[in-house]
C-alpha cells in the first residue's frame, strides 16, 4: 500500500471502475430475481430490465412445493448437518493420533492420507458404485454421507494436523498431571484450543457438501433423496419452458447461501486464504 | 513417563497398549479412507485394462488397448483434452489476471471495500450447478439478458444461440466460470498483498519510481509465494472442471464442450464403457500428479508443512 495520498481523480477513477465491475457482477442475480418475480405474461411483454409489474411471490411457493425445491433443500440440509461434524470428528481423531500420541509412523501415515488429495473423484466412482450396490446403500443417507466423509478426510487431516502442531507440548504435560487420559486430552484440551481451525473447516466443509454435485449425481438415484444440486438440474428439465418458475427455483437455492454468506463473510474469506496458505 | 498408574503398567501390556493407541484413534479415518478413496482408485486402475460393461460377469483383458484407443482413435477425447488445456490457459491468464487486478483495486483503504470484496467473492460460494443454471438463463436465445441487451443497444446481428453453437459454447461457459471464479484468486492475492510492508514503496517513491515500476519490481516479486499457490490450484481445478460444464451444456453441442471429467462420465455411465472411463480417470490422476508433486515439493521446501 502506498503512503502518499492518491489524487482525487485517481480515487474517482478507482471507484468508477469498481462500481462498474460490481454492477456487472450483480447482473446475473438481479436478472434472475426479476424473472422469478414476474408473471409469465409480464415476462413476455415487459422489457428485460424492467421491474416486475406485480411481484409474483407465489412463484416461490410453487417452486418449493410442486417444484420440490423444498424437499431438495431439506435433503441437502440433513446430509450437511450430519456429515460436517462427523467428518471433522473423524479427521480430528486422526490428526490427534498423528501429532500427539508419539506415533512412530506419523509422517508416513500423513503422506498416505495426503495422496488421497491427488486422486480425482472420477477415479473412484465405478468401484464405489459397485460397493454401494452390494451393501444396499445407494440413494441412502448413510451411503452418501460415508462417501462424503471419505473425500473430506485428506484435506481435514491436513488442516487439523497443521493446527494441532502449533499447540505447545507443555499443555499435554499439564493435562497429564491433572490426570487427563488421552480421550480427556482430546476432548477437553486439544479440541477447545483448535476452535479457530475447526470453525474454518466447518464453513469450508459445509459449503463443499452443500454444493457437491458429481457424487450426488451418481449415488443418489431416487428423486425423493435428491440434493439441491441434482434436484435443480431435474427441476430445470421439468420446468424448462416456464422461465419464471425456473428462476424462482434457482433463486430459492441461492437465498440460504446468500444469508449464511452475509452473516459469516469474513470466515469464508479468511478460511479459504488461511487454509490454502497452509 | 506416567505419573498416575493405569492398569496397563503391568508388564508387556504396557508396550502393546501404548503402541496400539494411535491406531485406535486413526481407525475411523483410515477405514473410511481406504474404503472410499484408496482401494477404489486402485480397482479403477485395474479396470482400465479391461473391456467391461459393468454388469456382465466377464471382463475382457485388453492390456493397454483402452489407453491406445483413447489417444489414437477417440476424437472426442482429443477434443476434451484440448478443451481442458484451453480452459487452463484461459484460467491462468484471465481468472488470475482479473483476480489480481481486483485485488490491486481493493488494496487501498477505500470506503465500501468489504462490500466490493463481498460482491466479487460471492459467486464463488455458489455451486457450479447454480452458476450454470443462472448463466444458461442469461444466455437464453430469446429471453436471456445477453441477447436482449444486444438487441436493445442495436447490436442485434451479434445475437446468437450462445450455448447451442459449437463455436461459442465453450467460451460462453468459460465466461460464466470467470464470474464464479475470479473471487478466489482475488482474496488470495489480497491476503498476500496485505503482508507487503510499506517501506519498499516509500523508498521507491523517493527514488522517483512510477507506479508500474513499483508494481513490477516490488509488488510482483513479493507476491510470488501467493502466485505459486494460485497457479497450482487454478491448474488443478481446470483439469478437473466438471459441474459447471455438465450442468450448462452436458458436454455438447456436438461434444464441443466436453472435458476429461465429463467425457469420463459419459463413457462410464452413459455408454457403459467401464474400461475406457477408467482409463480416462487415470489420465486425470496422472495430470493432477504432474502438477501437485512439484507444487508440494516447492511449498514444503519453503515453509514447514
Amino acid at each position: 500500500m502506498e503512503i502518499r495520498q492518491p489524487s482525487w481523480p485517481v480515487q474517482a477513477l478507482r471507484y468508477g471502475v469498481l462500481i462498474v465491475l460490481a454492477v456487472i457482477f450483480l447482473v446475473p442475480i438481479v436478472f434472475i430475481a426479476f424473472t422469478a418475480l414476474k408473471s409469465r405474461s409480464d415476462l413476455l411483454t415487459s422489457p428485460f430490465y424492467a421491474l416486475p409489474e406485480k411481484f409474483q411471490w407465489g412463484n416461490f411457493a410453487k417452486a418449493w412445493n410442486q417444484g420440490k425445491m423444498g424437499m431438495y433443500m431439506k435433503n441437502t440440509a440433513l446430509i450437511s448437518v450430519i456429515k460436517v461434524p462427523l467428518g471433522i470428528l473423524v479427521e480430528a481423531l486422526a490428526a490427534f493420533a498423528l501429532t500427539r500420541l508419539n506415533f512412530k509412523w506419523s509422517n508416513a501415515m500423513f503422506a498416505f492420507f495426503l495422496i488421497g488429495m491427488m486422486i480425482p473423484m472420477q477415479a473412484t466412482l465405478v468401484p464405489l458404485n459397485i460397493f454401494l450396490n452390494k451393501t444396499h446403500l445407494v440413494s441412502t443417507y448413510p451411503g452418501i454421507i460415508l462417501i462424503y466423509i471419505g473425500f473430506g478426510i485428506p484435506f481435514g487431516i491436513l488442516i487439523l494436523r497443521g493446527f494441532f502442531r502449533t499447540i505447545p507440548k507443555e499443555i499435554d504435560e499439564a493435562a497429564l498431571i491433572d490426570g487427563c487420559g488421552d480421550i480427556g486430552k482430546f476432548f477437553r484440551v486439544i479440541l477447545p484450543l483448535s476452535m479457530p481451525a475447526i470453525a474454518t473447516l466447518v464453513i469450508l466443509d459445509f459449503m463443499a457438501t452443500w454444493n457437491e454435485f458429481l457424487l450426488a449425481q451418481i449415488f443418489i438415484t431416487k428423486d425423493s433423496m435428491r440434493t439441491i444440486t441434482t434436484g435443480l438440474l431435474s427441476f430445470r428439465g421439468e420446468h424448462s419452458t416456464d422461465y419464471t418458475l425456473m428462476n424462482a427455483g434457482v433463486l430459492l437455492s441461492i437465498i440460504p447461501i446468500l444469508v449464511v454468506y452475509l452473516l459469516f463473510q469474513k470466515y469464508f474469506v479468511s478460511g479459504l486464504t488461511g487454509s490454502v496458505k497452509g | 513417563m506416567k505419573i498416575a498408574p493405569t492398569r496397563f503398567d503391568k508388564g508387556e501390556n504396557r508396550m502393546t497398549a501404548r503402541a496400539l493407541k494411535p491406531w485406535l484413534f486413526l481407525l475411523p479415518a483410515l477405514t473410511i479412507y481406504l474404503i472410499v478413496i484408496f482401494v477404489p482408485s486402485l480397482y479403477t486402475f485395474y479396470l482400465s485394462f479391461f473391456k467391461w460393461n459393468g454388469v456382465a460377469a466377464d471382463k475382457v483383458f485388453v492390456g493397454l488397448d483402452n489407453y491406445a484407443d483413447l489417444i489414437l482413435h477417440d476424437s472426442v477425447f482429443a477434443r476434451a483434452l484440448k478443451n481442458n488445456l484451453l480452459w487452463t490457459a484461459g484460467s491462468l491468464i484471465l481468472m488470475i489476471g482479473i483476480g489480481l487486478m481486483l485485488a490491486l483495486l481493493l488494496n487501498k483503504r477505500i470506503k465500501g471495500r468489504i462490500v466490493f470484496r463481498g460482491i466479487f467473492y460471492f459467486p464463488y460460494v455458489l455451486s457450479g450447478v447454480i452458476v450454470a443454471t443462472s448463466w444458461a438463463w442469461m444466455y437464453n436465445p430469446t429471453q436471456g439478458f445477453v441477447n436482449k441487451l444486444l438487441e436493445t443497444i442495436g447490436l442485434e446481428s451479434w445475437t446468437r444461440a450462445w450455448l447451442a453453437d459449437p463455436e461459442t459454447a465453450l467460451y460462453a461457459v468459460f465466461i460464466a466460470a470467470l464470474w464464479q471464479g475470479v473471487g478466489q484468486p482475488m482474496v488470495l492475492f489480497l491476503a498476500g498483498l496485505q503482508t507487503i510492508p510499506h517501506d519498499p514503496y516509500e523508498a521507491a517513491v523517493l527514488d522517483g519510481a512510477k507506479p508500474y515500476q513499483s508494481f513490477w519490481y516490488i509488488t510482483f516479486p513479493l507476491l510470488r509465494e501467493t502466485l505459486v499457490i494460485v497457479v497450482a490450484t487454478t491448474m488443478i481445478a481446470s483439469m478437473k472442471v466438471y459441474d459447471i460444464i455438465y450442468a450448462m451444456t452436458g458436454g455438447g453441442p456436438a461434444e464441443s464442450t466436453q472435458v476429461l471429467s465429463s467425457w469420463m462420465y459419459y463413457q462410464t455411465f452413459k455408454f457403459a464403457n467401464i474400461g475406457t472411463g477408467s482409463a480416462i480417470s487415470f489420465f486425470l490422476v496422472l495430470i493432477t500428479m504432474v502438477v501437485i508433486i512439484p507444487y508440494v515439493y516447492y511449498t514444503t521446501k519453503r515453509s514447514h508443512l
